[in-house]
């Protein structure tokens, strides 16, 4: 069997585990574990915009929660605030965390490198603390809880995410969704333009492409997708709550997306999969499952740089040849 | 009145302990192209020595020989072990100074727990200053930073190594080429850096909470004032760490804590978009 | 006389006290190959970045075609049509030779489009099949261009140059680095290239300026010293002298 063959059985074979999962999990390992997995799905959407930026771009954003968040809060605030029906909040959120994309970006692409690291991060903390100030309409550190509305309705019937085999549906509909779109943008003449920006921006622009233009196009779109990924944790938490716009949950993502393997469309979900495993696996029996996350993400980066994609790549290599 | 002047009091003390923990962010960023997540930590490292050091001895001041002391051994045991190894990959080591800092925080809690604790400074007098009763200990600790900031210039310019690694720092090929060992160099510019941080640690300990989750507010703190006081200018960053820290000092004595972090954040962007080499350039080299 | 196709007007650049190039008037007539040469450190790669948007200038103009240019981003001058080459290789590394040649050939579109497959675009596709072939890069693109050897790398940016239509092509030492089989089959290329496109190439092998170039321009000191045919820059005392610096016993 050829290398991509195998890999696309994979793919398949990976794609029918996750639809199944709803009936399977329960039966084998009991029903926690299906929204353990509809969370990995959830989070590996922000690991993936970590990636959409460092791995074809080249830009190490370490603020990704900020948009994260602005999802998170278009949800919240739009049910709990404006009274918004399921699919209006679920817009506003994307919206909002799309617009706040656009208007940071607009300053953060003009640094590179440290820089722009340096000024993500600040932007998200100034926005971290902003909400823990209006403490009226964001709850500060408590966040808002709210009731869901349902999702659709015909006559008298809601279907709602409160049925949980339709939410583990919706969510993987929706992740499913953006990881194609993202498949999409890498394969096209865009894409390409960005890892262009990555390897070489100055060689870039003397070719005639608008670096500052496309790198703001990609961290729009990496704004979109934290932000698809906060809205979607809002509706699967019934709440929203400043404390995931701070610092650490940017830099969990960009752990989960390295570790994984930057570069590679599935990478931020392997990664995410595997520390949330790891957490929810070790913090039953031990709270300091964080000693054991900091020891992998040290040991993949010294070790297989590449991330877990990368190693598998790399063994592949070896096997096919 | 009388509590701005407090206010004021306290944020220049606290300023001076950050610029001693901001230095040891800028040397490591200059010199070894590091963004040192786990910095915040060495700081809270320095802290729980400082309570260690008081639990088993009952003697505070053996605790600010421990901390750098401490430091510059388990800085020099990471830059081998962790940072050497990625040397060329810069923003992998930021993943692995956020799992260093994972690790940092998580051993401490299991080794002294989560509660936060207090320590009770070695001198406890208070003395009549401009018209209000200041603790003693602050101004000692004030003097403490100074000392030491003092003290880290002075090796930088007046010994081998000092200068050996403001050659690097300059100009890492020509420094190699002129046969200064780099990667000792390197070395000793981590363990430097978290010694300084230590040391920032054991001196806040009595005027702040000890606390494993101590670091998380200090580093970006510390990186602004690196950032504001422009990215290697070490007396730059000094200066930016004091006046950043005297003005949230003064915002808060009429509003909210967290509006004057607001305040400094956004200074720090605009100076990051408006003046990328920091407000002090050419203030001194 | 017709429009020179690219002239400079009073190109001045410092860097600190280093005066890099320094009030450059040149105009560069079209149909002709035009090397320019100088001693290290003469300003001549500093003169490429300014025209090229690389780097701003401190003052003067540049005009390409008669078109004003000094302002633009490199992109924009890109777009124009003027392309370069860098004398430190400079292409793609992570991508294949094969996609280096794609997205330059697709980079001056203003559009690019976000969700269509890149292996659908037919003409592009082509015209990068036939630019490999043209340049003798085809048994090789499907390799990734950082693996390339110096030579390829080399040719792998001439290609880039070339596979963008310029109507202005500046190279910059292309030559240089090269084994000897590879510099004639480069020289050879840049031959052929000179009957298409407008061509200013810096180079330090005289052989290769000498024989193939029709106007030679010296710079010395970030300055013009001379200008002229091969056989007048050949015959030339100042030239000389700052190539090979004054006589041994006037410096003693
Ligand atoms: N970015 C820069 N910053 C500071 N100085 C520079 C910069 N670029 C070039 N210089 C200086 O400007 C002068 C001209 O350099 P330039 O590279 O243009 O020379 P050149 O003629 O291309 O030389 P060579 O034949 O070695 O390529 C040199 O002294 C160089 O050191
Ligand atoms: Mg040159």
């Amino acid at each position: 069997m050829s290398r991509r063959a195998l890999e696309r059985a994979i793919l398949v074979a990976f794609g029918v585990a996750m639809v199944a999962v709803p009936w399977l999990v329960p039966a084998l390992l009991g029903s926690f574990w299906v929204s353990v997995i509809a969370e990995i799905l959830i989070w590996s959407l922000l690991a993936a915009s970590v990636n959409l930026l460092f791995g074809y771009v080249g830009l190490l954003s370490f603020g990704q929660a900020l948009y994260f968040g602005f999802g998170m809060y278009g949800v919240g605030i739009g049910i709990a605030h404006l009274g918004l029906s399921f699919w209006p909040a679920f817009g506003l959120g994307i919206v909002a965390s799309v617009a706040m994309a656009l208007v940071a970006g607009i300053f953060a692409v003009r640094l590179t490198w440290h820089y722009f690291a340096i000024i993500t991060v600040v932007f998200s903390l100034i926005f971290y603390f902003l909400f823990l100030t209006i403490k009226p309409v964001t709850g500060g550190d408590d966040g808002i809880n709210f009731t869901l509305p349902p999702t659709f309705r015909f006559g008298q019937t809601e279907i709602g995410l409160a049925d949980s085999t339709f939410q583990y549906f919706f969510i993987l509909f929706c992740v499913a969704a953006c990881f194609w779109l993202m498949h999409r943008v890498i394969q096209s003449p865009l894409g390409k333009a960005l890892m262009a920006i990555r390897d070489n921006d100055v060689r870039a622009s003397l070719i005639g492409l608008n670096i500052y233009r496309l790198r703001l196009v990609a961290f729009v779109m990496a704004g979109f997708l934290a932000g698809v990924s906060g809205a979607l944790f809002a509706f699967f938490g019934r709440y929203s709550s400043a404390s995931y716009m701070f610092y650490h949950v940017s830099g969990e993502a960009v752990v989960w997306a390295i570790v994984g393997g930057t570069g590679t469309l599935f990478g931020p979900l392997v990664g995410t999969g595997i520390f949330i495993l790891v957490r929810e696996v070790v913090s039953t029996q031990w709270q300091h499952h964080l000693l054991i996350v900091g020891v992998i993400a040290i040991l993949i980066v010294i070790f297989a740089p590449k991330g877990f994609v990368g190693l598998w790549r790399g063994l592949m290599n070896r096997v096919t040849s | 009145m009388e509590i701005l002047l407090l206010l004021a009091m306290n944020g220049l003390v606290w300023g001076l302990i950050i610029a001693l923990i901001a230095l040891g962010l800028s040397i490591i960023f200059g010199l070894l192209d590091i963004i040192n997540i786990a910095h915040g930590d060495f700081f809270m490292v320095g802290t729980m020595v400082a309570w260690a050091t008081v639990q088993m001895t009952g003697n505070f001041w053996l605790a600010f020989l421990a901390a750098p002391l401490i430091g510059l051994v388990l800085g020099a045991i990471i830059q081998r072990v962790v940072i050497q190894p990625i040397r060329n990959a810069a923003a992998l080591s930021i993943v692995a100074t956020f799992g260093l800092s994972m690790i940092l925080q998580e051993t401490a809690r299991l080794t002294f727990g989560a509660v936060p604790k207090r320590l009770l400074p070695p001198i406890e007098q208070t003395i009549r200053l401009f018209g209000i009763d200041y603790e003693v200990y602050r101004l000692f600790a004030a003097a403490l930073a100074i000392a030491a900031l003092a003290g880290f210039f002075l090796y930088l310019h007046h010994t081998k190594t000092g200068t050996w690694m403001r050659a690097v720092r300059h100009d890492p090929d020509t420094a190699i080429a002129m046969g200064i060992p780099a990667e000792r160099v390197y070395v000793l510019t981590f363990a430097i850096g978290f010694a300084l941080a230590a040391f920032g640690g054991a001196v806040a300990a009595p005027i702040t909470t000890v606390d494993f989750r101590g670091g998380v507010d200090i580093l970006p703190v510390c990186f602004m004032a690196v950032i504001i006081g422009g990215l290697g200018n070490l007396p730059g960053t000094a200066a930016a760490a004091v006046l950043l820290a005297f003005m949230e000092g003064i915002i808060q004595s009429f509003a909210d804590p967290t509006v004057a972090r607001i305040a400094s954040l956004v200074l720090m962007s605009a100076v990051l978009l408006v003046r990328p080499q920091g407000l002090f350039k050419g203030f001194a080299r | 006389m017709s429009e020179p196709i690219l002239r400079t007007e009073r190109l001045t650049k410092r860097f600190g006290g280093l005066v890099a190039v320094d009030g450059v008037d040149l105009a560069f007539e079209p149909g002709r190959v035009h090397a320019i040469i100088g001693p290290n450190g003469a300003g001549k790669t500093t003169f490429f970045n300014i025209i090229s948007g690389m780097l701003p200038a401190d003052s003067g103009r540049v005009f390409f075609a008669g078109r004003d240019i000094t302002a633009l981003k490199p992109h924009e001058i890109s777009r124009c049509g003027i392309k370069r080459t860098m004398q430190i290789k400079s292409v793609f590394p992570n991508l294949s030779v094969a996609d280096n040649l794609w997205i330059t050939a697709k980079a001056g579109d203003g559009f690019l489009h976000p969700f269509r497959a890149a292996s659908r675009f037919a003409e592009v596709a082509a015209k990068v099949d036939a630019t490999l072939e043209q340049i003798g890069l085809a048994a090789v693109r499907e390799q990734t261009a950082g693996t390339l050897s110096y030579g390829d790398m080399a040719l792998l940016e001439i290609a880039m140059a070339l596979v963008s239509s310029p109507k202005l092509l500046l190279l910059d030492e292309p030559i240089c680095g090269m084994s000897p089989a590879e510099t004639e089959r480069t020289v050879a290329k840049i031959r052929e290239l000179a009957r298409q496109v407008e061509i200013v190439i810096i180079e330090h092998n005289m052989e290769v300026v000498f024989g193939r170039a029709d106007d030679i321009t010296v710079m010395a000191q970030g300055a013009v010293l001379a200008r002229g045919t091969p056989r007048e820059i050949g015959a030339d005392e100042r030239v000389r002298e700052a190539y090979l610096g004054r006589p041994e016993d006037d410096d003693a």
